[in-house]
């Protein structure tokens, strides 16, 4: 998760005034969250780079709809989700999420306590081989609310339908990875 | 929260994301960059008009802007997003041989910083010899030269093996022109599923119409075989002195 501190609000609000350093700083905060949201959707570097960047160009166009005191992210990842999905287009650009799983633990992760173990190579394999065979609307709603750790919020907004959507979907999903991984309930 | 949805979560902290790229120098470039001039009337319309001009004036036997819009009746007309191409029974002359106006020298990774999109590079081509940055269309434009080589034949105009343009269509609708005889070949082909348009053969013309001024006379230059294609919001234009297959693989290339 991305740090979001206090002063967002005050952010948007000078970039609502036409203050382009505060959008500046704004687009800083939410960069990463917004091209991993459109790398989820587009799985091409060069295209969530460009979906991402629209969406901040035209998040901004649209800074005097957006309602002051509401959530900024969630309104973000709308616009950027929606960019991304434009150039998907069927092209048939499907880098696999296993490709890019870090082989080795990172240096930081070096002694992980109980709680946040690191899964073993062999869990992580098959676990995202599960993930990849779920149906596109799935495999995003797992993508959004697990792996990007957005909110159901964040994640209806990405996925551009309802948090009840999302929740049944993701019921769904969790159940067909069950299945997959051989540990549904008998 | 289930074992399952733990492991999920633990997953997410494993995995390899690609870089994130900083976007604001070009997301604040493009805020900053002037609102594309709007276009008075749809494509279609401009046509249409174009026709009508032109018979109006040649009723009334005037004497012709240096304007191809109205100059000659227009026997076809063809769309992308960012360039247009007509054919006229007769075409306006030109020089054959003219230095390339491409802009400012620099490195595709400057240009990658500088422009409001990721300039995208034939790989069968390799890395282009020469790198140019133009601020004239909104969100920039790159062009990229290669020397002749295998599979790149020189081309009589400019004496390069190909070069590639690239720009945001989708910002200036009309920025890159082509006038063709009827003897060209203009044909409508799709790469990678999207629109392109394939000009081959018998001289034709190229002009940009800058998005704040009117076309001129001297921005006419005689063109080799051309490929222009769309890339989600790019237009892409590949010029050489090559068949229409070279054109599509190297098209089909560009990452």
């Amino acid at each position: 998760m991305e740090d979001r501190p206090p002063q967002e609000a005050e952010l948007v609000a000078r970039a609502k005034r036409g203050e382009l350093d505060a959008y500046e700083e704004i687009v800083r905060l939410h960069q990463r969250i917004a091209f991993r949201t459109a790398w989820v959707i587009t799985r091409s570097s060069a295209d969530a780079e460009e979906a991402a960047q629209d969406g901040f160009v035209k998040a901004h166009a649209a800074l005097p709809r957006f309602r002051e005191g509401s959530p900024f992210r969630p309104w973000l990842l709308a616009i950027v989700a929606n960019e991304a999905r434009n150039r998907v287009r069927g092209t048939g650009r499907r880098t696999r999420l296993t490709r890019r799983v870090a082989e080795e633990r990172r240096p930081d992760d070096a002694v992980p306590s109980p709680e946040a173990a690191l899964l073993d190579s062999e869990q992580r394999h098959e676990l995202l081989a599960a993930i990849e065979r779920l149906p596109d609307p799935a495999r995003e709603a797992i993508a959004c609310r697990y792996l990007l750790e957005l909110s159901e919020e964040e994640t209806a907004a990405a996925l551009d339908c309802p948090r009840g959507t999302v929740k049944s979907r993701l019921s769904r999903a969790l159940e067909r990875l069950r299945l997959e991984l051989g540990e549904a309930e008998a | 929260m289930s074992d399952l949805e733990r492991r999920l979560t633990r997953l997410a902290r494993e995995l390899d994301w690609p870089e994130t790229p900083d976007l604001a120098p070009a997301v604040r470039q493009c805020i900053a960059l002037p609102a594309p001039r709007r276009r008075r009337r749809p494509l279609v319309l401009r046509r249409s008009l174009a026709i009508a001009l032109a018979s109006l004036l040649v009723l009334a036997g005037g004497v012709f802007a240096a304007v191809p819009d109205v100059r000659d009746a227009v026997l076809e007309f063809l769309g992308l997003q960012g360039a247009t191409v007509e054919r006229r029974p007769d075409i306006p002359s030109a020089p054959e041989l003219r230095v390339l106006q491409l802009g400012q020298r620099t490195t595709l990774e400057r240009a990658r910083g500088e422009l409001g999109f990721t300039p995208l590079v034939p790989r069968t081509a390799g890395r282009p010899d020469g790198v140019f940055l133009s601020a004239v269309p909104p969100g920039g434009e790159v062009s990229l030269t290669y020397e002749p080589g295998p599979g790149l034949p020189s081309t009589g105009s400019a004496g390069l093996g190909l070069l590639v343009s690239e720009f945001r269509g989708d910002l200036a609708p009309e920025y890159m022109g082509k006038i063709a005889g009827e003897t060209t070949r203009i044909e409508r082909l799709r790469v990678e599923g999207e629109r392109a348009i394939w000009i081959e053969g018998a001289p034709h013309l190229f002009f940009y119409r800058p998005p704040d001024s009117d076309f001129a006379e001297s921005d006419l230059r005689l063109a080799d075989n051309v490929l222009l294609l769309e890339r989600g919001n790019l237009l892409v234009r590949l010029e050489g002195a090559f068949t229409r297959e070279r054109a599509v693989e190297l098209a089909r290339s560009l990452r």
